[in-house]
Formats: C-alpha cells, sequence, structure tokens
C-alpha cells in the first residue's frame, strides 16, 4: 500500500506554501518598485546606467503601496515563523 | 573480536559518517546562495554549520529502530548486531566519498539503508530484508521527491519572475537574495534536526544491543554532542565538490529562481516529514533546482547533469549494500578479517582525499567552473571552436 493520498496531500500543501510565499514576497518586492522611474527597468536590463542619486530623487513611492509592502512581508515573515515552529520539536 | 572492540570501531565510523553527512548535504542549503551571490561561501558554510549544530540539539528523540523497518528487526526478525552495523557504516561512509569525489548529490540517509542491507542479506539471508519497505520507503520517495519538488519550484520561480517583471523591478534582485537567505536558513535547521538524529541513534542502538545501555533510553550526552559536532563540522568543511555541481551546473541560478527554489524545498521537507512521508533532503533540492531552470522561460536546464545525478541515486543502495556484503564476508572470518576492514576503509577514505587533491574545488573556485565559463562564450566564438 503506497500512500497516495500522502502524497497527494504532500504535492497540494507544498505547492499552495511554497507558491504563495513566493508570491507574496514577490508581491512585496514588486510594490516596493512603485513609483520608481522606468529607466531604473532599463538600467538593470544593462540598456543605459543612470545615476543613482538621479534615481532616488525622483523616486516616489505612494503610501498605500508601502503599506501593503510591508504587509506582503509580515505574511512571509510569519510564514518563516511558521516554518520554525514546525522544525523544532520542543513546541508541539 | 570482542565485543568493546566493535562498539567503539561502530563510534569512530558513526561519526565518520555523520562528518561525511555534513559535507555532502551542505549544498541542499547552500548552493543556490552561493551561486547566486546572496551569501559567500565561506559565510554560507559557517551559517548552516551553526544551524545544523542548534537542530542537533533541538531533535534529540532516538529512532527506536536502526533501519526504520527496512530490515525486517525484533521479534520475528533478525538482531541487527553491530557487527552489521558497522559493516553497513563502511558501505555507506564509501559511496558517500565517492559521490563527494564525483561532485554528485546522493542521500546518505539511502546510503546507510543500503550498507545495512548488504549486511543483513550477508548475515540472515534475503529475507532479513523487507522488500515491500525497500519500495515504499527508498525507490518510490526517490521517484517522487524531485518530481514533487520540481513541480512546486517551477510554479514559484515562474510566478516570482512574473509578479516582478522578471526581477527587473527596482531592488527585486537584492530583495531575493535576502529571502533565499532565510529560505536556506530553514533548509538547514531542518537538516540538522533530522539528519545527526540519525547517526545518534545508530550509535545508541549499538550501545543497546551489545548491553552498555538499557533499550528505550535516550542517547548518552557526549553522543548527542559528538554527533552534533560532527555534522557541524562536515558542514563547515563545504562539499565544495557537490556544491559546484547544485549550484552552477544544473542551471545557472538567479536570485528570483534560487528564491523560488529554496522555499520550494523548505516547504516541501516541512509537509513531507510533517505528514510522516518522509522525502531525501537531497533529491527535494535538486528537483527544486531543475523546476526553477523550468520555470525561468528560455533557461537551460543542463539534463546530462541531473542524468547522472538520478544515476546516482539508483546506484546508491545497491552500490552501499555491495561494499558493506563485502566488508560483512571479510569480518566474518574474525580479528583479522575486521583489521582489514578497518585498514582499507582507511585506505579508501586517504584514496578519495587523494584523488579530490588532483581538481581540488574550494570555497575560491566553487562558482568557477570551465563548463559555465565555456557555455557563456558567445555563440560565433563556440561555432568557430577548434582549439
Amino acid at each position: 500500500m503506497i500512500a497516495w493520498s500522502a502524497l497527494g496531500i504532500e504535492f497540494i500543501v507544498s505547492l499552495v506554501a511554497a507558491a504563495g510565499v513566493v508570491a507574496v514576497f514577490a508581491l512585496g518586492l514588486r510594490l516596493l518598485a512603485v513609483g520608481a522611474p522606468v529607466e531604473a527597468r532599463a538600467a538593470t536590463d544593462g540598456g543605459e546606467q543612470v545615476a543613482e542619486g538621479e534615481l532616488s530623487l525622483s523616486h516616489s513611492r505612494p503610501a498605500w503601496a508601502s503599506l501593503a509592502a510591508y504587509l506582503c512581508f509580515a505574511v512571509a515573515v510569519a510564514a518563516v515563523l511558521y516554518g520554525i515552529y514546525l522544525i523544532i520539536p520542543q513546541f508541539h | 573480536m570482542d565485543a568493546l572492540a566493535i562498539v567503539i570501531l561502530v563510534v569512530v565510523l558513526g561519526l565518520v559518517f555523520d562528518f561525511t553527512n555534513g559535507f555532502h548535504d551542505t549544498a541542499n542549503a547552500m548552493a543556490t546562495s552561493v551561486a547566486t551571490g546572496a551569501l559567500r561561501p565561506r559565510v554560507a558554510v559557517l551559517i548552516s554549520a551553526v544551524l545544523n549544530l542548534v537542530g542537533a540539539f533541538l531533535s534529540t528523540e532516538v529512532a527506536s529502530t536502526v533501519s526504520s523497518g527496512i530490515v525486517k528487526e525484533g521479534s520475528g526478525g533478525i538482531e541487527i548486531t553491530p557487527v552489521m552495523i558497522f559493516a553497513g557504516l563502511v558501505g555507506a561512509i564509501m559511496w558517500n566519498l565517492a559521490t563527494w569525489y564525483l561532485g554528485l548529490p546522493s542521500s546518505s540517509t539511502h546510503a546507510l539503508f543500503g550498507g545495512l542491507i548488504g549486511a543483513a542479506i550477508i548475515g540472515s539471508g534475503w529475507n532479513a530484508v523487507d522488500w515491500f519497505n525497500v519500495l515504499s520507503k527508498i525507490a518510490l520517495p526517490a521517484l517522487f521527491a524531485p518530481v514533487v519538488a520540481g513541480v512546486v519550484a517551477m510554479v514559484a520561480t515562474y510566478a516570482a519572475y512574473m509578479i516582478t517583471k522578471r526581477a527587473t523591478s527596482r531592488g527585486a534582485e537584492r530583495g531575493f537574495r535576502y529571502g533565499q537567505t532565510v529560505s536556506a536558513s530553514l533548509v538547514s535547521l531542518a537538516h540538522g534536526t533530522n539528519d545527526a538524529q540519525k547517526t545518534m541513534g545508530v550509535i545508541t542502538l549499538t550501545f543497546v544491543a551489545a548491553g552498555y545501555q538499557r533499550s528505550g533510553t535516550g542517547p548518552q550526552f557526549w553522543v548527542i554532542l559528538a554527533c552534533a559536532l560532527a555534522i557541524a563540522a562536515g558542514t563547515y568543511s563545504g562539499g565544495w565538490r557537490i556544491m559546484r555541481t547544485v549550484g552552477k551546473r544544473i542551471t545557472e541560478v538567479t536570485p528570483p529562481q534560487g528564491f523560488a527554489a529554496e522555499t520550494s524545498s523548505a516547504a516541501t521537507i516541512l509537509v513531507s516529514s510533517h505528514l510522516g512521508f518522509p522525502l531525501s533532503t537531497t533529491q527535494v533540492t535538486t528537483g527544486a533546482i531543475v523546476g526553477s531552470g523550468l520555470g525561468k522561460r528560455l533557461a537551460s536546464v543542463r539534463w546530462g547533469t541531473f542524468g547522472r545525478m538520478a544515476l546516482a541515486w539508483l546506484v546508491t543502495v545497491p552500490a552501499a549494500a555491495l561494499v558493506a556484503a563485502l566488508a560483512t564476508l571479510i569480518v566474518k572470518t574474525g580479528a583479522v578479517g575486521t583489521v582489514i576492514v578497518v585498514v582499507a576503509a582507511v585506505a579508501g577514505m586517504v584514496a578519495f582525499w587523494m584523488l579530490s587533491r588532483r581538481h581540488p574545488v574550494s570555497h575560491e573556485t566553487v562558482n568557477v567552473d570551465e563548463d559555465v565559463l565555456a557555455s557563456r562564450r558567445p555563440e560565433p566564438v563556440r561555432a568557430g571552436e577548434s582549439k
């Protein structure tokens, strides 16, 4: 008897957990970049270099984006803490 | 050879095995962080070593059987003797060193199971092994682990790239490097709680079998300490050969991929151990890195490298079993036989170490790879290659 159902659950839970955390964290990073000038993207793509100071001067992130970004990171941190809780046997 | 000598040999070889387990598995947690430059190599192995040490102290619940049911132990089955454990350890250590020399990640747990299987077959015949458990606890998980982790990492990588517009949004690369470090640390901690405990179990059960310790009691403090230190020292020594393969030769790992792969590994490992469906950490992390290569569009996965690893996974159990079987046969001849096996084992260890010095890989060269450099050359150069 191979535990097919355990394997199925394993797969689905891992998928949701991993993809969820990665997506939330990535969303946080994306939100941090809201308001950043388009040139920044061109620069990281290997395009024309833009002076670093010039970039940060024109970089103004709206408050909602900051808030949402921090919320995303908080979720990621919570996931890590839950992971530590699962790893350490003394907790359960 | 009297019992005490064999017990001492088991303790020494157990710690050697624990050490090889450490450097064999550093790559699982840290290869991607080293490859993307999120952590400097020495820092990466230091973090991993400390977390393995901490993990070893956290989880000291000793296993009740040496082989987790692979060998039919206890009532109605056979008695796993210290001699069999000794031979099994020799087989496992030799396989770990061989795969390390070749730079191939492979499961230390499977190597230990293989060694015990070989020793049990010679000691008590084919019936001593529970072949159904071999199938359901070794063979099938080995098949599932890379597939499950690979698909999970593929989806996660795709999501990471989609959301951050292929990681071009400002600060994304740096952010992914931070995230990756945290995920990798979780993998290291989980590894410490799982793997050091195996050696503690082997040593403790040997004491029980030899009558030095009462059945059902936990490991002695010095055993916990020695095992924790051995796995941490092994981890810190780096296993750079394997790290180079995992970090550089499967796919060119970028920060978003590294983050997605490491997070997928951590999730898959945690979920599997929580559900009691144990998957090999090595096979999970390797599968996740392959998946992260597939999740990034146009990224190339070097299937040749992965094929060699898969072959190594397939051969792990039989190879360790063969060495252990041979060791058991020689030990059976008496005290001289035991001495011969010990001398041969030490000679084998020295030989692999000497061989590795011919093409050393260190923390300085872990990210430098002729194969990678060659594949990075612009197209026209490669087309006109004429040495």
